[in-house]
Order: C-alpha cells, then structure tokens, then sequence
C-alpha cells in the first residue's frame, strides 16, 4: 500500500496509536484502524450476546442466511465467536429458496460458498417442497399485483418449519441497528403501537416455538458492509473485495417488471419486513409508492448529520411507555397445519387453499381488490368451510 | 491521472455492471489538482449510466454510501476535499443493498 | 351503489355525472355543481393550492368544523373554567393567531351568557395575551421588531370586549430583573451550545421558561399554546430520534401540568392545513400577508426556518405529507397510545395557591405505583421526566455543582446542549437562569428522599 506514505497527512488509530485509520466509526466517531476495528466489531458483538443472555452452552442455532452483507458477516462472525469464547452452539445456516428465478438461485449459490467456507451445515426449505408452488407458479397464476402476500406469509412460516426441521432452539437474523431504527419510524408512521413496542427487543417470539434473536441490534450498518472490505484489503490488487466472505449483492432481474406502480408491494413491505425483495424497495428502485424509500433515506440522511442518532431512536424504542395491555390477538393453532395462528386456519393454509382451488384471491387483505361477481364466487365455492369474511382485511402474525 | 474505481453493493448496476474500471481522469483546472469533489463530477458524467441519484445527492454522494480511497475511509482524509493522486484506488459501496 | 356516509357521497356523486372514469375525488371540488359536504347549499372553498377534505366543505362549515374540533379539545379536557385566568401565548404566527381568535370567540360567547343570565352566577374567564421577544438572539432591526409589535398590539386590542391585557416580554427577562445584562449572558449562553440543533432546542425551553415567568408574574393559571397537529408530530419524530422516547408522551397530550402554570394545547387535532386555510379565509395574518413574508418574518427563531435535525425532520414530514395527507395525524395517533404521565391532566385541586411542588408530593403519597415515583424526576434544562435508571447514577455523584447539574439532565440534553469539557460546562452553568439551576436543585432532594423511601420499604420488607 504505497498511499500510505505519500499522503501528507496520516492519521493514526486511536487504540493502539500505530496503525493507519481506515474508517471512522459511526458509533463513536474515533478513527480505528482495521486490525484494531475487526476486533472491536467481534468483541462488541460478544457482549452483547453475554450481556443479552442470547445463547446457552449445547443450544443448536439456526442462522436466518439469505446471501446478503448481514446474513453473511453474521454467519460469519457467529462461528468465529463460537469458536473462540467456547459457545457451545451447534450452528446452522437456513435458507429459503421461493423459487424465484434468476434472484434466489444466484443468491443461494452465495450461501452454498458460506456453507463450505465456514463449514456450516446448509438447510434450504423451498416453497415447492412446504407448499407445492414455487414463487414463480404463484405469480404466473395470480398475476403481478398479490404475489408479495403470498411470499410474505409462506416466507415466515417457511423459516419457522426449516428450524423446526432443523431442530434448533433458536433462529438468529442478520438485523443491524439501521434496519431497526428504520423499523420504529415505520411503525409511528403507520400507527402500529403493538409492533412498536416488539421491535426494538433483541429476543421475540420467546413465547412462540422457535425464538428469534438480532445479534446486529447495535451494530451499524456501514461497519457491517465495511467489514468484509477492511478484512479484504491486501487482496484488493487482485480485486477480490469479497472473496472470504462474499455476498450477493445484485437485484433480480426477473421479477423487476413485476413491481412497478402497485401499491400492495408497498403494503407487502411494510407487513414483512423480511420480505426478500426489501431490498430493493429500500434502494427506491421499485418503491412505487416512495415511503419506505424515504424512511431509509431519512435514517441516512440523520445519520450523516449525527450518526449517534440511529441508536438513539433504537432508545426510544426501548423506552416508550406503552401499556402492556396492548395485546397482540391471542395465538390458537391452525386447525389444518398446526402452525401458530389467531384464526381457524393460519394464513399460509387460507392461501394455500385458494391456489389449490383456482381462486388464488382468496384471503388477501383488502377485500377492495375483489370485484362483486368474484367475491360471490369465493363465498360459493368455500360457504361449508366459514373462513371468508373473518379473513378479509385481517393478517394474523 | 490514472485511477482504479470500484463499485459494489449494487452500484455497478448503474455503470453497465461493471465492477472494476480503470479510468485516466484529467483535471480541468490549472493547478493541476484533483479532489474527490471533482471525481464525483467525474463519475457522474462518465460512468453512471442510470438513476444518477442512486448514486448521488446534491454535490457528494448519497447518504449510505460508503466511500474508500486507497483502503481507508474517506471521512477521514476530509470527504469531498480529499486529494487525489496517481494510481489512487477509490472504492464506492452502496449499504442500501441486501440483508 | 348506495351509501350513506358522508365520505362516500362525494365519490357517489361523481360518478354520477361522470360515469365512464373514477377520478381521485379530491377533483370534486373543483366541480362547480358540487356544493359543501355538510350544509349542501354553499358552494366549497376551492382554494388554489389547497386539497383534501377540508376543500370540500363552504367557508362558513370549514370555520364551525375547526372551532368545534377546538371547543371539544377545551372542553372535554377542563381546560378553562370560568374562574380561571388564561394567557395565550402568542407569536404572530397562523397557529397561535387561531389560538387567539377561538379563545377570544370562547370569551365572547361566556361574556354574553353572563350578561344575559339573571343570577350572574358564573364569571367569565380572564384571557391576556404573552408575545415573547426574542429579538436578542438574533440579529433584526429595532424598527422592525417594534412594528412587529405594534401590530400585534392592534390585534390584541381589535380583539374586544372582553379587552385584553398584552404582555410583551423580552426573552432575556428570564434571568433576574435587577441584572442588567441579561442579553448579554443569554447570547453567551446560547454560544456555548456547539450543536446547532441544540441551540434551537435550548431556545424552545428558555421560550417555554419565559412564558411560565409571565404567566406566574401575572397571576394567569392556564396557558394555552398553539401548537397543531402538525407541529406535534414533528415533535413526536424529532423526541424519538433524539432518544427521547421515555419522555415522550408527556409532550403530546392536550394538558401538560408539570409546570407551575400549566399548559393546554386546544388546537391538538388542527393541522397546519387547515389553520393556514383558515387564517387565509378570514384574514386573520397580520400585514396582509403570510407569516413567513410580512413583517413577522424577523420573529422566526433566528429568522430562519429550524435547521439541524429539526430542519431534516420537518422536510421529512412535508414529504410524507405529500405522499399520504393523513400522514401526520397517524403520527400524532400513534404517540397518542403511549401512555400519558399522571400530570397529563388539570390538577383536581381547586386551589391554585397552592405551590405545584406540594400538589406534587401529595400525588406522590396518593399512588402507589413505582411508574408515578420514577415520573417525579425531571431534566432542569428541557424538563422532561427521567427514566429511572437514567437518573440513578445522580446518586453517586458527589462532586462540584457543574457535574452535578450535567447528571440530573436527561442524557438528550447532555448529549446536544452541555457542553463537553468541564471548564466550558462550568460556564454554562454560570450563564443558565436561576430556575433552570433551581429544578436540578429541587430534582437532586427528591431524588435523595425516593433513594431514602426505596432503602426504607426494602428494610421492611425484609424484615
């Protein structure tokens, strides 16, 4: 690196005072060089684990791994941490495939590397073996406008029954601090108080089968896509950035058609926040419907005038006072798959059934979309079965 | 001045998907000097070939994305304002991508 | 198709004139056939730049629409009753210009009633008027500030009978009377706030310090600020952004009695749409123009819009308001379900003798729960309720007052007003007024005394 020496100015780490700076951090604004970054970044992510009590010693984890920046740095560090502070964690990586071409086949092919490079053990659940339909069937058979719906929902459970498969005690997610202050302004923003008061918790689901936890709650998310590079550094004269801990970091270009000018995409973005094409809503290249786009923005733009302020709305949501009254409905079990559910059916299985039946509108949100005739149609064709109605305008999660 | 930029996280999207590109940028000015306010000007005529405000917004780049020159981040060595030299390497990578 | 609310018929209507398209039904103002949602025989306003709902009814419906959302905030929230003594707070601005004007139109009705009534048995409530000067800290022309004032002056009078007194107060008044330097310590004071949105919010809680002061000089027991929808939503992002989210839900909420004199906030479910509108139909802006050009221009803050974080949320909030124009009352309705604190209410005492700190302490034996005990604490500088754990380290604390003073704030105000190194947090502590320092005081006793209680019901409990 022979920069270093040219430059007039050299700014040193602040920790060991040695070493050329390579980044500034968000959280602290102290400029650290990347030996010493790459140890601070492990160090922080292992108090919080310790401090949170995420983990207990021969607990199997699953790694919610989807062949982006987070799911791989978390994969990752995860195993380094595993190995080094004698964890005892059995790890997993579990992997959707929708079926979606041209997207998700790229990207598990990203997961499959991650699998060999770390040597963890790779589960894929596809929607074509849980449910029968690929993401692809689906939209060729219910057009462009719900198919976010339907990802959404069998998206969820699919985790779920993948870790239930898995055996595991606990699913890990790549959320970073970004992501979760985005969260608790979407959620004042459309009114959710019951979401809100959730969001910010590093554990949920406690209650539920399989909990979930968010290891990256505080971690920013430039350290996060900094990380790979600063590892990579000495490499970079063969411009293999991201060759250790490669991600897959490309839209898909099969489905971009599909999502412009439909304002349930946005609907679907806001109800699923680990909807696979999130992404691309937050890049504003599809939003149709800018908010969402605009909440990132916003969480850039606040965070270039005071990065400090990131982890303060992450504060805030820690500390707003909401009642603990306020309940989410009560959890019964889906009559049909068994799985969680506030209904008769869960909301995989009404859909589900709607597909299998040819009337693949069947329990989608808004009974706006219906037009008269055809709503007559569900009604006839599903009277015995009583789910219509009590379905409409309701999604149960 | 012969430079490296690199793109990432996506943003090679909006140059042809193209990753890596080794450009010779001449500065328009007498002095002779080149800032990274300059290569941005740059950039933002000759390699961006789509939705320049993905990549930009006002005269810097977008919040969000991050900016390396010569492996270290470019808040330190002044933003807009850093200098450049011959056979820099300047690395943009968008965080607005993938979880 | 048939239907009968009243957001339905418009769209119905339409379709009937117009069956091949379904156009947006914001069109149907525009629509000459059209006539007032409500009363259904004046034509709407169709103002140029205006859409919505608001632009659906007549002038005369949109006014008493408007008033009733004020005269049901006031009332449903004993916000004035005919003993009190109200202050206005008034800035020139279109929301506290409306304020005004419904407070005055609540007056007048009362007085009428008194005249016409036999027994004479209720008084009519007291109104007076506050505008804070702020020329001090920012640089207008004395010329300018006192046509200000004159106009204000004519609008206040104009607004009679009932008269009503005007208390004009410059801002360095906050500090003792008998200095004489008041300007002079308050720029200092202000200097000392390197972060630019801090020194926008230290101005907003010296603002709200000035207001109490007239209020309590004057022997006013209500004071009722113009803040709409709107605003308080942007408050409602800036708190959470700036990791106030504890605090939150005691700013938000139409009473707000931490205060000596506390504060009612009528014009809650108003948005800035519709008090711009309104202020537009009526005339109500001062020099015949809008606030932001006449002469009130100079009486902005720094005479510029907010900056900072402040200036980034409030464009950030226009834009959503574009996109959804409903945007801002979500906003407002989520904070609305955070739980409010116990003095988000008019106190049941009658007797407004009594200090506030001594309503406080009898609260403080009334309930029982540890939440009412942890909401007794309060950051001198923006006064909102610490969290408890926030403010425990207080305990440990034993040196000099400065650092003191730096950790009875809420870790918001340490973070964007205090300043940094001790040298200059002395001084800022040299420059504050006498009650910022008082409350820091008054937080450090009660704290010692919950610390005593809490050591107390422990031992008890273990014995």
């Amino acid at each position: 690196m022979e920069g270093n020496h040219k430059k007039a100015r050299v700014r040193l780490c602040y920790l060991c005072n040695q070493r050329r700076a390579a980044l500034k951090r968000p959280k602290t604004l102290e400029q650290i060089c990347r030996e010493c970054f790459y140890e601070l970044f492990e160090e922080e992510i292992h108090q919080v684990i310790v401090k949170n009590e995420l983990f207990k010693p021969g607990e199997r984890i699953a790694i919610g791994a989807s062949g982006g920046k987070d799911s791989t740095v978390l994969a990752y560090v995860l195993s380094e941490l595993n190995r080094r502070h004698n964890y005892g964690l059995d790890l997993f990586l579990l992997s959707v495939d929708e079926g979606i071409t041209g997207y998700r086949d790229d990207s598990l092919e990203t997961v499959k590397r991650n699998e060999l490079q770390y040597g963890l053990p790779l589960k894929i659940v596809s929607y074509k073996d849980l449910y029968g339909w690929t993401m692809d069937e689906i939209v060729k058979t219910i057009g462009l406008k719900n198919n976010c719906t339907f990802c959404g929902v069998f998206r969820r459970q699919a985790l779920d029954r993948g870790a239930a498969l898995l055996k595991v005690d606990k699913v890990v997610t790549g959320h970073n601090a970004d992501d979760i202050a985005e969260t608790v302004l979407l959620n004042i923003l459309r009114g959710d108080i019951a979401r809100l008061s959730r969001c910010t918790s590093i554990t949920t689901g406690e209650d539920g089968p399989i909990p979930r936890c968010k290891p990256f709650k505080y971690t920013y998310e430039k350290e996060i896509v900094i990380y790979p590079s600063v590892e990579n550094l000495n490499k970079m004269v063969t411009y293999a950035y991201f060759k250790r801990l490669d991600y897959f970091s490309t839209e898909c270009t099969t489905l971009s058609p599909l999502f412009h000018g439909y304002s349930l995409v946005l609907f679907c973005y806001f109800i699923f926040p680990s909807c696979l094409l999130r992404d691309y809503f937050v890049a504003g290249i599809y939003s149709p419907n800018a908010y969402r786009g605009f909440a990132r923005e916003f969480i850039k733009d606040l965070e270039r005038m005071r990065p400090r302020a990131i982890l303060d709305i992450i504060k805030s949501g820690e500390d707003f006072r909401i009642s603990t009254s306020t309940k989410m409905p009560e959890q019964g079990i889906c009559e049909r798959c068994g799985y969680i559910s506030s209904q008769k059916w869960c909301k995989a299985c009404v859909l589900l059934e709607g597909l299998n039946k040819g009337l693949p509108k069947l329990g989608i949100g808004r009974s706006r979309g219906l037009d008269n005739n055809h709503r007559k149609d569900v009604k006839q064709s599903n009277g015995t079965k009583n789910i219509e109605g009590k379905q409409c305008g309701s999604l149960d999660f | 001045m012969q430079l490296t930029l690199e793109f990432g996280g996506g943003l090679e999207l909006l140059c042809d998907s193209v990753k890596i590109h080794d450009v010779n940028v001449i500065p328009n000015n007498e002095v002779d000097k080149l800032t990274m306010k300059d290569l941005l000007v740059w950039v933002r005529t000759n390699l961006i070939k789509e939705r320049p405000e993905m990549f930009m917004k006002d005269d810097s780049v977008r919040p969000g994305v991050l900016v390396l020159v010569n492996d270290c981040d470019w808040e330190l060595s002044g933003q807009l304002d850093t200098p450049l030299e011959e056979k820099d390497v300047v690395v943009f990578i968008s965080t607005l991508h993938g979880g | 198709m048939s239907c009968n609310s009243s957001g339905c018929q418009s769209i119905c209507h339409k379709n009937d004139d117009q069956p091949s398209d379904s156009p947006p039904p914001v069109a149907a103002a525009n629509n000459s056939n059209n006539l007032c949602l409500k009363c259904k025989t004046s034509s709407p306003i169709t103002p140029g730049s205006l859409s919505g709902d608001e632009a659906r009814f007549c002038a005369d419906c949109f006014r008493s629409n408007i008033y009733g959302k004020f005269r049901l905030a006031v009332t449903s929230h004993a916000m004035i009753s005919p003993s009190d003594n109200v202050l206005v707070a008034f800035s020139g601005g279109p929301y506290s210009r409306v304020a005004l004007q419904f407070v005055h139109g609540l007056q007048d009705r009362a007085q009428k009633n008194f005249e016409a009534s036999k027994d004479k048995s209720l008084s009519v409530f007291g109104v007076g008027v506050a505008f804070i000067d702020e020329s001090a800290v920012y640089p207008v022309s004395s010329d300018k500030v006192d046509g200000a004032i004159q106009d204000i002056r004519s609008v206040v009078s104009n607004l009679a009978p009932p008269t009503k007194k005007l208390h004009v107060f410059p801002i360095e008044n906050i500090y003792a009377t008998d200095s004489s330097d008041g300007k002079d310590r308050l720029t200092k004071l202000l200097d000392t706030v390197n972060d630019a949105t801090g020194k926008e919010d230290l101005l907003l809680h010296l603002r709200m310090l000035a207001l109490q002061k007239v209020a309590s000089q004057n022997g006013y027991n209500r004071l009722i600020l113009g803040s709409c929808t709107s605003r308080i939503a942007c408050h409602v992002l800036a708190a959470t952004v700036k990791g106030q989210g504890y605090s939150l839900s005691a700013d938000i909420q139409y009473v707000d009695a931490r205060w000596e004199i506390p504060v009612v906030l009528p014009l809650r479910d108003c948005t800035s749409q519709e008090l711009n509108l309104l202020c537009h139909l009526d005339g109500l802006l001062l020099s015949g123009g809008s606030s932001r050009q006449g002469s009130l221009k100079t009486l902005q803050p720094f005479g510029s819009p907010p900056s900072g974080i402040n200036g980034l949320i409030s464009s950030f909030v226009n834009i959503l308001q574009e996109e959804n124009p409903s945007r801002e009352c979500t906003i407002l309705r989520t904070a609305g379900k955070l739980t409010p604190f116990e003095f988000n209410r008019i106190p049941e005492t009658d007797d407004c003798n009594v200090p506030l700190a001594i309503r406080r302490r009898q609260k403080r034996y009334n309930l029982k729960t540890k939440e009412s005990i942890s909401s007794e604490l309060f950051c001198p500088i923006c006064n909102g309720p610490l969290k408890n754990c926030n403010s425990l380290k207080l305990s440990s604390v034993k040196s000099c007052q400065s650092s003191r003073f730096n950790a009875a704030c809420c870790s918001s105000c340490q973070f964007q007003i205090l300043p940094k190194d001790p040298s200059s947090m002395e001084n800022f502590c040299s420059l504050l007024p006498q009650q910022v320092v008082d409350r820091a005081k008054h937080g450090n006793c009660s704290l010692r005394e919950q610390i005593q209680d809490c050591l107390l019901s422990d031992s008890e409990d273990e014995n």
